[in-house]
């Protein structure tokens, strides 16, 4: 299928990308709910504020990718990906990047363990608690009762595994979102502590950007708990306005996703590229600095930084020819102090020649006389 | 904040007190955010120091895949955005200035904020705090106007005038023609 001309077929990208996606949302919520029979009408709300999340998702992605920065990481991933030569290093890429940067998060920890813990728990609190709703909203999975003792779990209209009514699995799943809950809510405490006690922090976050966020999951967090609660311990008091609270709490949060801070989960995999294009090795070509020799980086990355900067029409070439990028730090710190100093040497256009101080038009030292 | 940090390279000393003064920032994590470097060990022992120039259309901003670098209503450039930074070190690359540095340890880039904490309060960053010399200056921009008009005026005296192509070219080295 030729995506182009599809395209144009449609208002914009975004447009063409967003019906896709709630297209295949329509498709699997028909196999999920047995061709729409078992819709619950209660989580409706719900439904349609995440149906507005996928959209926003797919709206904010698809200007991240029409972006130079990232149209071109893209499609250098898309053609290593597809490179037999690169094979091994590609799939031990995704597999490391995956298990070491997502699941394990382990460059949060470097940054100290309790930032390490309180992410943790709230990313696996948030995922946890988003598969289960949108398991439950879009009907992906549902409980059967096949004999007055036994529960099947279905998953997309198919039954997967049988469990006892009072077993502990069933215990367990059907706590789901408190154990979720909980760890948010103890993640988040220990966001909220850090904030109020880190005096950096204050001066610099931002109330809309760092802190919204945050109240917005803890409303959702104890909303949530306090359903449980109104249930096993009031006799299901209040449970129907505390629902309702819930429900307006969840839906600013699906609202929200997209557009703030949070938006850096569907952002993440994108550090996948990194070790896939980049990371330097015996396997890829280097690039030597064009002043110094000295091997800096991968050659590929360096190709794509000036593409990127001459697609954002920056003028960094120099009278070689040469770009700025292709010198080193040390280099292009030097280059820069020489041209404001006048240092650069006059007589050669060539700027990596040897440095010629007595350019004549400044004379060194604090007591000579000024030519 | 109408202030802004001034920079004047033939008054740096090499002491490092601006290094130093940056590792202690408080978030800098012990590691220094500026440089101070020889021009040419073999020629003489003129150093000079380098911040960031927090440019008005940053590349680092540009070439960044994630969208990391953002800039406040000050114009200050910050440091990536811990949640977006992705590691691709492409704006250590991509700036025409070699500015921003990497961490590897938490694979993320950090660069001078002119001490945002610190500036948007109007204090002054901490490397100008501490400069000896005052190669490094956080002043008024009609401060620094007057200064820059001077040691134009400093140039002109010397024969040289400069004209609309090559005016850059006069970025003075008078020492201490200002210190009246």
């Amino acid at each position: 299928m030729n995506f182009f001309s599809l395209e144009k077929s449609f208002y914009s990208r975004a447009s063409m990308y967003s019906f896709i996606v709630i297209l295949f949302l329509f498709i699997t919520m028909f196999f999920g709910t047995n061709q729409f029979k078992h819709i619950d009408l209660a989580l409706s709300g719900y439904m349609v504020a995440a149906a507005v999340c996928f959209i926003g998702l797919v709206y904010r992605i698809v200007a991240f990718a029409m972006r130079p920065a990232t149209r071109r990481v893209d499609g250098r991933s898309r053609k290593n990906l597809k490179n037999k030569a690169r094979k091994r290093r590609t799939w031990k890429a995704i597999t490391v990047t995956l298990f070491e940067n997502i699941v394990l998060q382990k460059f949060i920890f470097k940054r100290g363990l309790y930032r390490g813990i309180q992410h943790l728990l709230v990313a696996y609190g948030c995922i946890g608690s988003f598969i289960i709703t949108f398991g439950l909203v879009f009907g992906w999975f549902h409980f059967e009762l096949v004999d007055p003792n036994h529960y099947a779990v279905s998953v997309l209209g198919l039954k997967t595994f049988v469990m006892d009514v009072e077993g502990w699995p069933a215990f367990m799943i059907y706590n789901g979102l408190n154990w979720t809950a909980a760890m948010c809510l103890i993640g988040l405490s220990m966001m909220f502590y850090r904030r109020i006690k880190d005096r950096d922090l204050q001066v610099t976050q931002r109330f809309e950007f760092d802190l919204v966020p945050l109240f917005i999951l803890l409303a959702v967090t104890l909303t949530g708990l306090a359903l449980t609660m109104s249930a096993v311990l009031f006799h299901g008091t209040l449970y129907m306005t505390i629902s309702m609270i819930h429900q307006l709490t969840v839906i600013t949060l699906l609202i929200y996703f997209p557009f703030g801070k949070l938006f850096h989960f569907p952002l993440r995999p994108l550090a996948t590229a990194v070790p896939l294009n980049y990371q330097v090795g015996e396997d890829i070509p280097m690039h030597s600095c064009k002043r110094c020799g000295t091997s800096y980086a991968a050659q590929e990355q360096i190709e794509d930084v000036v593409s990127i900067l001459q697609d954002n029409s920056f003028d960094l070439q120099l009278e070689d020819g040469s770009y700025l990028a292709e010198y080193c730090w040390d280099c292009r710190r030097k280059l820069r102090a020489m041209r404001q100093m006048n240092m650069l040497n006059p007589r050669t256009k060539d700027p990596y020649a040897p440095i010629d101080t007595n350019t004549g038009i400044s004379m060194p030292g604090f007591s000579k006389k000024k030519a | 904040m109408d202030r802004v940090l001034y920079l004047e390279f033939e008054r740096c000393i090499g002491c490092r007190a601006c290094q130093a003064a940056c590792r202690e920032c408080g978030g800098h994590d012990a590691k220094e955010r500026n440089y101070v470097e020889y021009i040419d060990f073999m020629e003489s022992r003129q150093t000079f120091p380098m911040m960031c120039m927090h440019c008005k259309d940053p590349a680092c901003a540009r070439v960044c895949p994630a969208n990391a670098i953002q800039i406040t209503k000050d114009g200050v450039v910050l440091s990536a955005m811990e949640e977006k930074c992705i590691g691709c070190r492409n704006c250590t690359f991509g700036c025409p200035f070699g500015i921003p540095k990497f961490d590897f340890e938490k694979n993320i880039m950090y660069k001078c904020d002119m001490c945002y904490e610190r500036t948007s309060q109007d204090i002054s960053p901490m490397c100008a705090s501490v400069c000896p010399s005052e190669a490094i200056r956080f002043i008024g921009f009609e401060e620094m106007m007057e200064l820059r008009r001077k040691r134009a005026q400093s140039n002109l005296l010397q024969g040289k005038k400069p004209t609309e192509q090559n005016k850059w070219n006069f970025v003075p080295e008078t020492f201490g023609v200002y210190t009246e």
